[in-house]
């Protein structure tokens, strides 16, 4: 993707009046910077820490007590509680992204920078879906401990296990463009924060409220949340549908912070 | 090579930049000057694509900035104002970064462009530290370094020595005369020695229009409407008063604590202030010796560039257009 070099890039000052002509939507090696930086700036600073702590104690918590209540070697209980839980997490991941550049200035040297503001997005988010992939490895834990627990003759079933891993990795780059969305409307990190909040509860209560709507609106509802498409990956079904309706919306967000990006009403 | 043509920016009903309209040739330094909230700022961050402009056309490098923002902004370098860096940073890493986002993907060139701007800037002791932990002396040569990373031709500097202590201001003011040798430069400023020392040119802004626009010595020149002198001599300090306000020409003296350098020779200080077109030294060196009375300080002043800044954008006299601006860009 990446077609200026360095040597165009010096080249350029001989030829003053040549015009650089569009090479690519995005500046591969640009988005990889940046991405790298916030991957590296999560590990920097305490947030990224005390968020994930907190997230694994409390999926850990969640999920023991519903194998031992339930007596069975599953981790069906990660698509029930851990939505809700990444709907905390992620927002607390996202909610600097741009927040803090605004607020600090730093902003304005990225925004003069020879980046499309695809590039600074797409650079976030990607940072953003490092810690997340992590995260979502960090959760392999529990299902690699349990299948020592579970009965040698039935055993864990992986095909499961792997759809609702995929379904929540899916769900959590979701979330995050929701939250860097989020994070480009306000200076303020707790305001981000409370709006990617809201947003990621929309979309996990739609599906809940499905069930006591009748009529269309149950189906739309249904459609909108994230429920119905997070339980057929649970159960192992790959669907292109759902595959699709996490990218889309995915997309949507990325979209709607490049516009916001753009309208430098910052 | 920089020019502006009726370029405007409006935020709401304030015009923050008003029909401003001027042409910077290659290589010239020019300092931006004028109170807060006089559109220098906004100007910059509509030269450098930051903001869109809403009317007008601004061109660097013969690229219109609104057509070509991407290829504008590799040919420019900027330090925004206030000099926001990434903390947590290590020095030769922010370069690094600021380097890799401007497209310098080869590892080997980008290392050689960090070392040479770590020398040009001084940064060579504090190459590993982190930004958080540098002085603001440190910051604002890594925020220029930054911003010269990749050789721009133009280079834009917002108030590049505001918050720096005298030393430090003189190490910046240093380091942007080293910069000025190759490169069309244009910083903003409120500080008037600043443009006195680095600046070739000056353009006086106020409420987003141009109110002055020349070199430091044709602006004071213009505008000078009196020739003050200021002496110190021994002498008795009523009967010296008399006298000097006898000399022809002269339209009001005035005893000054300032000129009064003899310490504790009784020496008092005074400024005789006259027209413009009257010369009034050798008729005081006349007086002064026809009376026995030793001048151990005489000179001549001109109107200083704070004067003339002064007249220009606050003065009774000063433009009448200057109502309800107030605001920099939000």
């Amino acid at each position: 993707m990446m077609t200026d070099s360095p040597e165009t890039e010096q080249q350029g000052q001989s030829a003053p009046t040549t015009t650089p002509t569009k090479l690519a939507l995005v500046q591969g090696q640009a988005v990889l910077a940046l991405a790298q930086r916030e991957l590296k700036g999560y590990f920097e600073s305490p947030t990224a820490y005390v968020a994930l702590i907190v997230f694994y104690l409390m999926a850990g918590y969640l999920y023991t007590a519903t194998v031992f209540l339930s007596n069975l070697a599953t981790v069906q209980a990660f698509s029930e509680t851990v939505p809700l839980l990444l709907a905390f997490l992620v927002p607390a991941l996202t909610m600097g992204l741009v927040s803090e550049e605004l607020k600090s200035g730093t902003f304005e040297t990225l925004a003069t920078l020879p980046l499309e503001d695809w590039d600074i997005t797409l650079g976030k988010f990607m940072g953003f879906a490092g810690v997340h992939l992590l995260t979502v490895a960090g959760l392999v834990f529990y299902p690699v401990l349990l299948s020592f627990l579970a009965n040698p003759t039935t055993g864990l079933d992986w095909g499961e296990t792997a759809g609702i891993l995929l379904g929540l990795t899916l769900l959590g780059l979701m979330y995050g463009a929701i939250g860097l969305f989020a994070s480009s409307l306000s200076r303020s990190q707790v305001v981000s924060f409370v709006i990617a909040f809201l947003l990621c509860f929309s979309f996990f209560i739609a599906g809940n409220l499905a069930r006591f709507t009748p009529g269309p609106a149950a189906t739309l509802l249904e459609f909108v949340g994230l429920d119905a498409h997070l339980d057929t990956l649970a159960k192992g079904v790959l669907d292109s549908r759902d595959i699709l309706y996490f990218a889309s919306v995915t997309f949507a967000f990325l979209y709607l912070t490049v516009r916001r990006l753009q309208s430098r009403r910052l | 090579m920089i020019r502006a043509r009726n370029l405007t920016k409006r935020f709401g009903d304030i015009t923050a930049v008003d029909r401003l309209t001027f042409e910077i040739p290659v290589g010239q330094v020019v300092g931006f000057l004028g109170p807060n909230g006089a559109g220098k700022t906004t100007t910059m961050r509509l030269l450098t694509a930051y903001l869109p402009a809403d009317e007008g056309e601004a061109v660097v490098m013969d690229l219109d900035v609104g057509e070509h923002p991407l290829a504008v902004r590799r040919r420019l370098g900027y330090l925004p104002e206030n000099n926001p860096l990434y903390e947590n940073l290590e020095v030769t890493d922010a370069l690094h970064l600021v380097g890799r986002l401007r497209g310098i993907s080869d590892p080997g060139t980008r290392t050689e462009r960090v070392k040479a701007v770590v020398k040009t800037c001084g940064l060579g002791s504090v190459a590993g530290r982190r930004t958080g932990e540098l002085s603001k002396g440190f910051r604002q040569r890594l925020g220029l370094a930054q911003a010269i990373i990749h050789d721009p031709d133009v280079l834009m500097l917002d108030e590049p020595t505001s918050g720096l202590d005298p030393n430090q201001v003189l190490e910046v003011r240093d380091l942007i005369r080293e910069l000025k040798k190759e490169k069309t430069l244009l910083l903003s400023t409120h500080i008037l020695s600043e443009v006195q020392a680095v600046c070739d040119r000056v353009i006086i802004l106020n409420a987003g229009l141009i109110v002055a626009d020349g070199t430091p010595s044709e602006l004071s020149g213009s505008l000078q409407n009196k020739n003050r002198l200021r002496l110190s001599l021994k002498g008795p300090s009523a009967e010296v008063r008399e006298a000097l306000g006898r000399i022809a020409g002269a339209s009001s003296v005035r005893v000054s604590e300032a000129c009064a350098f003899g310490g504790g020779t009784a020496a008092e200080g005074f400024v005789v202030e006259s027209d413009a077109s009257a010369d009034l030294r050798e008729e005081v060196f006349r007086l002064a010796s026809s009376k026995g009375w030793p001048i151990l300080h005489l000179s001549q002043e001109r109107l200083t560039l704070e004067e003339v800044f002064r007249k220009l954008t606050a003065g009774p006299e000063g433009p009448a257009r200057s109502e309800g601006r107030e605001k920099e860009s939000p």
